[in-house]
């Protein structure tokens, strides 16, 4: 029997942190679309966010590193969208497409 | 403790907010509609920050929804119409249905390691056990109970929003990473704007600038030799993008 708080065992958060990972995942892996790429690694940062916090709040609440490397995970978040978006739009200026395979330009 | 027969709110609460985080994920990896995508990603933001508030973590729910919802969902909202042209192609590449089943299998280890199932393992059976785990037989793989059973969750100090600031700015704890964050948020907005700035390499940059200058002449030579020119002397819009630049 675990501990529960709010009635909510940790291993809830855990699932579906693993799952919102994985549907994250099968985004990066699978699409077609630069754009819908980035969306799928912001998913997986925030399933990173989710066990981070979760894992900080069940197991040591009194120090404050979960929720220091948690606003850490999320100002990354923050510049990999901006540098990601900066580039998906020069790149469609300049090829008018986004799809990920077609840019292969640096290929040797 | 024991589970009683009814839910509390907070079960119900949890598995509502559980289901809509998942639901529009799964959403926004599979449409077609890069638009419906991002506003089903709000969404899942919105339903993050529903857990955060269950973990009594209010800063971070707020922070979740200013941060991912109000700049990063934008943005990539921005993104979205910016290039318009990219709306309606096929969600999936090639590769598809192999990284459907490599997730699978990522999902089927997680759960093992992390969800309720505890799989008891006979070492003298698989031998191979007995790397990890020296000669302790039968072994639990998976299951692992982070929470010790009998005692309480420890108490989250009342300040502990206090002791989050202390902690960045003490130089005993989070001081370097949280200055090297602040570097790095600099240096990535200044090179955001410089490669979304940047329309066209400079060669070609420098390319269409002589074009506009010998089509000048040329038009020049033909004015000077009383021809009146019967073409556009520029090609169309080389004025105007090396003005641009």
């Amino acid at each position: 029997m675990q501990n529960l708080l709010n009635g909510i065992p940790l291993w809830w958060y855990l699932v579906v942190s693993a799952a919102l990972f994985c549907i994250g995942l099968y985004g990066v892996l699978a699409r077609k679309n630069a754009i819908a790429l980035l969306m799928g690694v912001e998913l997986m940062l925030n399933a990173a966010n989710i066990n981070l916090l979760a894992f900080w709040r069940y197991l040591t609440p009194a120090s404050s590193g979960g929720l220091a490397f948690a606003a850490f995970v999320l100002v990354i978040a923050a510049a990999e969208a901006a540098v990601g978006l900066a580039l998906i739009i020069s790149v469609y200026r300049i090829t008018r497409s986004i799809d990920p395979e077609k840019l292969d330009q640096m290929k040797l | 403790m024991t589970h009683s027969e009814t839910m509390t709110i907070h079960q119900v609460l949890f598995i509502v907010m559980a289901l809509a985080i998942l639901g529009s994920a799964i959403f926004v990896v599979t449409t077609s509609n890069l638009f419906r995508a991002a506003l089903m990603l709000i969404l899942t933001f919105f339903g993050i920050a529903g857990l955060f508030v269950l973990l009594d973590i209010g800063l971070f729910a707020v922070a979740q929804v200013l941060i991912y919802i109000g700049a990063i969902a934008i943005l990539i909202i921005f993104a979205v119409m910016l290039t318009r042209g990219m709306q309606g192609m096929v969600p999936r590449n090639s590769q598809a249905v192999a990284a459907a089943v490599t997730v699978g299998i990522i999902f089927a280890v997680l759960l093992l390691l992390f969800g309720p199932l505890r799989v008891t393992v006979d070492v003298a059976r698989w031998p191979v056990f007995s790397l990890f785990a020296g000669n302790a037989s039968p072994r639990d793989v998976g299951g692992i109970e982070w929470t010790p059973p009998n005692q309480p969750i420890p108490a989250m100090p009342e300040t502990y929003i206090a002791d989050f600031g202390r902690s960045l700015v003490d130089g005993n704890q989070y001081l370097l990473p949280f200055l090297l964050i602040a570097f790095l948020v600099d240096v990535v907005l200044a090179g955001a704007i410089f490669i979304a700035r940047q329309r066209r390499p400079a060669e070609v940059i420098e390319d269409r600038r002589r074009q506009a200058e010998e089509a000048a002449e040329e038009a020049e030579a033909m004015r000077q030799a009383g021809m009146t020119p019967d073409v556009a002397p520029l090609p169309e819009g080389a004025v105007a993008s090396t003005a641009e630049h």
